[in-house]
């Protein structure tokens, strides 16, 4: 019992820190230029599926992952200029980066099959804790996360680029009024996202496999972090990415991994029937 | 309006003498179109109609289907009722869902519809996997022996009888107060508030209407095509859907009667084809969420409202 006990707590902190990295990025976009990005999963995978080409195709293994965080980059100005010129129009910002992320993962499918790949651990060996063996690629990957997800907290909240991201979120027109370029606000909160999404992506393939399917749970993950955690608070999604992830390895361990998607649906609804605003969000 | 008149019956005669012209094999796949274009319809009479978006309408088609075939073939769960009433029984299935999902997300403004209805058809597709030996799994199952029609003319005539009567009825509708009421929501949801329409429930109203005839058409296709399987929930199909609609414009019901037609035809018939002898690493999929994605763009309106603003000046 103690056993699995520690098994959920260590594995839902990797889970959760690896999950709220999507989360926070998808939080983000949506708070400051309130776009929904569909295809902010697709960020995710590619970068994992473009370090794997190129380590496997002999390039340096660093090199490689900051390429693949290069190409995450770039997607996500991809996103911001596909979703410029609708950007009133929601219905149709939600169908073009819906449309994007399937494309994009029909692109990978065809190219790389179903199957799934994954990066060699760049960290090896393992921990044991009480008889629970657990690699120290799970442990680095759980660092980076929480150092990461501290480090973007603190930019938002105590920089001046952070605080002008904040007044863009709070009310764009205003921010414009006081001078603020928000459409170079729009481009750095996309990319940095979509980078951090990448990264996420690149950490997973090192612990579990990836494949063009991911995309989309990682998707139906933020969708349910950032609803637990309040649409648009960054420190919701933060806290709420570690609620879900012990959520998910629970149901896995104990229920198997068909009932994932389930539970996640039946804890958002939840929180829409308690309490539609979120753990940590706030009435518009 | 006369014009019009004249041009729909036209258009009616047409397609109810296809059956003189076409061979067999096309026309089965004609009739399949038009069961695929009342899904397009009723997807537009939610999100062209009160502005929501739903990204889950799949999950009421296969809900449908997937009852409507379980009550009509005795080898599943030992019931065996009429086509008939299995089909509509499909139908409220699929409005029910659609009644406790919408009171749920409805209520709150927003993004939170789109975000809920994007998950349902995994949810659903995963319980076809989970209760395989009720559903089938992957490979779905079959209800030859048990469906409605036998010969693909009478196939035909129904998928086009049930075409007609499904966008009578939803013209009807848009057309009626409610359709008004609708539209008000749409355009400002605070207006329509102050005027004293309770919005919710008109949301509401018009996700239960559209889930109900998904749920019927998902039932039909099931007795048009005698198998029941997981693609029916699945998101090719959502997209298909949501193309069809955005290409013909959104909130008009002819525009997206227009664009099924033409898209589904075009992916059934000759693009595969098209593709495999270009010979680039692309399937058709892609070609097609490619043309969503320019057509969102570059026209959001979609093809009926330019042509009606061609037509005015």
């Amino acid at each position: 019992m103690i056993d699995v006990l520690l098994k959920i707590i260590v594995f839902g902190a990797v889970v959760g820190g690896i999950w709220g990295l999507v989360a926070s990025g998808f939080s983000l976009i949506f708070g400051v230029s309130r776009i929904l990005n569909f295809a902010h999963g697709a960020a995710f995978v590619c970068s994992a599926y473009v370090a794997f080409m190129l380590i496997s195709s002999g390039v340096n293994v660093y090199a490689s992952i900051l390429a693949g965080l290069a190409v995450s980059g770039l997607l996500g100005i991809l996103v911001y200029s596909l979703t410029r010129p609708v950007r009133k129009n929601e219905v149709m910002v939600i169908i073009v980066t819906l449309a994007l992320a399937l494309l994009i993962q029909q692109i990978l499918l065809v190219n790389f099959g179903d199957r799934g790949i994954s990066i060699i651990p760049l960290v090896k060996g393992v921990v044991e804790l009480n008889n629970l063996k657990v690699t120290n690629m799970r442990v680095t990957s759980f660092i980076l996360a929480v150092v990461s997800l501290v480090s973007l907290d603190l930019v938002i909240s105590k920089t001046s680029i952070g605080k002008r991201i904040l007044a863009t979120s709070q009310d764009s027109e205003a921010a414009m009024l006081i001078g603020i370029d928000v459409e170079r606000i729009f481009i750095l909160v996309m990319v940095l996202s979509s980078i951090l999404a990448g990264f996420a992506g690149i950490l997973y393939a090192q612990i579990f496999a990836i494949s063009p399917e991911t995309s989309l749970r990682a998707l139906i993950y933020a969708f349910a972090i950032v609803i637990l955690g309040g649409l648009g608070s960054l420190r919701g999604s933060i806290v709420s990415s570690f609620i879900v992830g012990y959520i998910l390895v629970v149901t896995i361990t104990f229920l198997g991994a068909r009932w994932s998607e389930f539970v996640m649906l039946l804890a958002i609804v939840t929180i829409l029937v308690v309490k539609p605003t979120g753990l940590f969000g706030v009435e518009e | 309006m006369k014009i019009s008149t004249l041009f729909a019956v036209l258009l009616i005669l047409i397609s109810a003498a296809l059956p003189l012209v076409i061979p067999e094999a096309y026309l089965y796949l004609i009739g399949l179109t038009y069961l695929f274009a009342i899904i397009v319809i009723s997807w537009d009479l939610m999100v062209g109609y009160t502005g929501q978006v739903n990204l889950g309408h799949t999950t009421f088609v296969g809900l449908g289907a997937y009852i409507a075939a379980l009550l009509q073939t005795p080898l599943r769960i030992g019931i065996a009722v009429h086509p008939a009433v299995a089909i509509i029984v499909g139908g409220l299935a699929a409005a029910l869902v659609g009644f406790v999902i919408g009171v749920i997300t409805l209520r709150l403004r927003g993004y939170y519809f789109s975000l809920v209805t994007a998950i349902l058809p995994l949810v659903f597709m995963q319980t076809v996997f989970i209760w395989r030996d009720v559903f089938g799994g992957e490979e779905g199952f079959s209800i030859a022996g048990y469906a409605l029609f036998d010969t693909t003319l009478s196939k035909y005539y129904f998928a086009l009888i049930l075409l007609l009567v499904s966008l009578a009825a939803m013209l009807k509708i848009v057309r009626s107060r409610i359709g008004l009421r609708f539209m008000a929501v749409r355009d400002s949801e605070e207006l329509a508030e102050s005027i004293g329409i309770d919005t919710t429930r008109y949301k509401v109203l018009a996700f239960i209407l559209s889930s109900f005839f998904a749920g019927i058409a998902g039932a039909a296709i099931v007795n048009y095509r005698y198998t029941v399987g997981p693609e029916l929930y699945d998101i090719p199909l959502m997209l298909l859907v949501i193309l069809s609609a955005v290409l013909g414009g959104l909130g008009t019901i002819y525009g997206p009667l227009i664009g099924s037609i033409v898209i589904y035809l075009a992916k059934n018939w000759w693009l595969r084809d098209l593709i495999s002898m270009a010979s680039l690493p692309i399937n058709d999929e892609i070609v097609l969420y490619a043309i969503l994605i320019a057509v969102g763009i570059l026209m959001p309106r979609g093809f009926f409202h330019e042509l009606q603003d061609r037509l005015k000046h």
